[in-house]
């Protein structure tokens, strides 16, 4: 596959959560190539979060065709899976949950294991790249209950790079970081996209976002409204613009 | 099994069975209380036993009759929530009560036949008086229930730490998670004529709840959970049968006995600040 290959196909998708009376992403078309870092903005409630499951397969597509990394989701959502990193947004941890930090972000790697077969000598390496990168190695040990927010939160962005994804779904991935945390990680995500990962990031933090030119997609009510490059640093003002919003 | 060390039959079955039941439910109980399905395991003991009061009262086999009845509830949660637009938790409300009502129905329906008492054995559990084979059944579902958690211990380390999240990673967390509510429904009901309905509870929950007063990994929560519970059951079985008392009551109580000290003992409760 080369950089110029889509990853993520989308043709005129709709989605609907279960038991809903109408489809929460309605009529989606979108192309996304390898490498890209794309930013998907909107109000609340506008479809961000339900686009990126629908990406990850998690979410029944009720009419269109969505194909990521060569497979169609509506088939079998698993490959896709084991292939795409998704962090979900606003989660944290009862102090009493008896997983340590290694074994969480060991967790990240059990689709690509698969059923029946132990961790091996590879991906244990690929527990201690990930927890490396997010400069917490030295909480691998510690019960991830006992973590602050941010430090939870990066478990779980360790939990999703030590799969080495080729897309990287985050929804509200600055949430709970501090600044010098924000400013790690966006360095980081550029990297990734760099070397051909692609990022899509769903976020209201845009001040946080990389010093680089990014895709922006907006949507509004499950629609997309707007598609387009944008220069660093204008990315609010764009989604503010498309989305009818001004300060 | 144990014949070389209890010589007393029935000690030695009784011994037996409440070494097999508490393993399989201490294992089972760790999932259980982790995944916060408490009321899954309650609703299910309550189902066999209604089934087995219905087997009991058409003379069929009574622990058949309970393995369907718990079987039946746990795959009735997911589609009665769905279809019927209720929170898992009205859905095993509905399906608890239903139950409730069926067993006792028969129970006082079997009652005014004067065929009540047999029933009733299902309330509060009998070691006495067990046949070889349902203590060979016990040690079969207790070996299911470690080789259950062993084969697939890192997909339902997954689904206890988020079912979400599970899901995300590439692990097919509905068909385990099946899987995991027909081996509970089957150990509950094949423990039910040992422990009793009303007590089945105490094996499935406090072992756990004891064990991660001490754990921080649930690794370690699998293997200390089914130590303690075969610890308090083999010391209840023998106390009782020594002195004469309810065997199952007597446990639940040891069970819960051990759960205040462990509560007062657990590190995890303990603030320490030492100043450099």
């Amino acid at each position: 596959m080369t950089a110029a290959d889509p990853v993520i196909e989308i043709e005129d998708a709709y989605t609907a959560y279960e038991g809903a009376d109408r489809p929460t992403l309605q009529g989606i078309t979108l192309s996304i190539r390898r490498g890209e870092f794309v930013v998907v903005g909107g109000p609340n409630g506008a479809g961000k979060t339900t686009l990126l499951e629908t990406i990850n397969g998690m979410l029944p597509i009720t009419h269109g065709r969505v194909c990521v990394c060569g497979y169609n989701v509506k088939g079998d959502g698993v490959p896709v899976r084991c292939r795409v990193g998704y962090l979900l947004q606003n989660f944290s941890f009862d102090p009493l949950t008896p997983f340590t930090v290694g074994e969480v972000v060991m967790m990240g790697r059990y689709g690509k294991i698969g059923l029946f077969r132990k961790p091996g000598p590879e991906d244990r390496e690929a527990v201690f790249r990930s927890l490396t990168l997010l400069g917490i190695s030295d909480l691998a040990d510690r019960p991830i209950g006992q973590l602050s927010g941010g430090q939870q939160q990066k478990v779980l962005l360790a939990q999703n790079l030590a799969r080495n994804p080729e897309i990287l779904l985050l929804d509200e991935p600055f949430s709970n970081l501090d600044i010098f945390s924000r400013e790690a990680i966006n360095r980081l995500l550029s990297r990734l996209a760099g070397e051909g990962v692609t990022v899509v990031l769903v976020s209201h933090a845009f001040d946080d976002l990389p010093d680089r030119p990014v895709r922006v997609v907006v949507m509004m009510d499950g629609r997309i409204v707007l598609d387009r490059e944008s220069a660093p640093g204008s990315v609010a003002a764009v989604i503010r613009g498309a989305s009818g919003i001004h300060a | 099994m144990l014949e070389f060390i209890i010589q007393n039959n029935i000690v030695c079955h009784a011994v037996e069975a409440m070494l097999f039941a508490s393993v399989a439910c201490a294992i089972l109980g760790v999932i259980i209380t982790q995944i916060q399905i408490s009321s899954i395991g309650f609703t299910m003991a309550h189902a066999a036993f209604a089934g087995a009061a219905f087997g009991m009262f058409l003379s069929l086999n009574a622990t058949l009759c309970a393995i369907a009845g718990g079987v039946l509830v746990a795959f009735l949660i997911g589609p009665l929530s769905d279809k019927a637009r209720v929170s898992p938790d009205t859905a095993l409300g509905l399906l608890f009560g239903i139950s409730m009502a069926i067993a006792i129905f028969f129970i006082a329906y079997m009652q005014t036949l004067g065929r009540g008492f047999s029933a009733m054995g299902l309330l509060f559990g009998d070691v006495v008086s067990l046949y070889r084979e349902e203590v060979y059944l016990l040690a079969v579902i207790c070996i299911v229930a470690i080789l259950f958690v062993a084969v697939l211990y890192k997909e339902i380390c997954g689904i206890i730490f988020n079912k979400k999240i599970a899901e995300s990673v590439g692990i097919r967390v509905r068909p385990i998670y099946y899987a995991m509510l027909f081996v509970i429904a089957l150990t509950v009901a094949l423990c039910l004529p040992i422990i009793g309905g009303l007590l089945l509870y105490v094996w499935l929950v406090t072992p756990a709840a004891i064990a991660l007063q001490f754990c921080y990994r649930l690794s370690s929560m699998f293997i200390l959970a089914p130590v303690v519970a075969a610890a308090i059951s083999v010391s209840g079985a023998l106390a009782g049968l020594e002195y004469a008392l309810p065997v199952a009551p007597l446990t639940a109580v040891l069970f819960s006995l051990v759960f205040v000290v462990a509560v007062a003992l657990s590190p995890k409760r303990r603030v320490t600040f030492r100043k450099s």
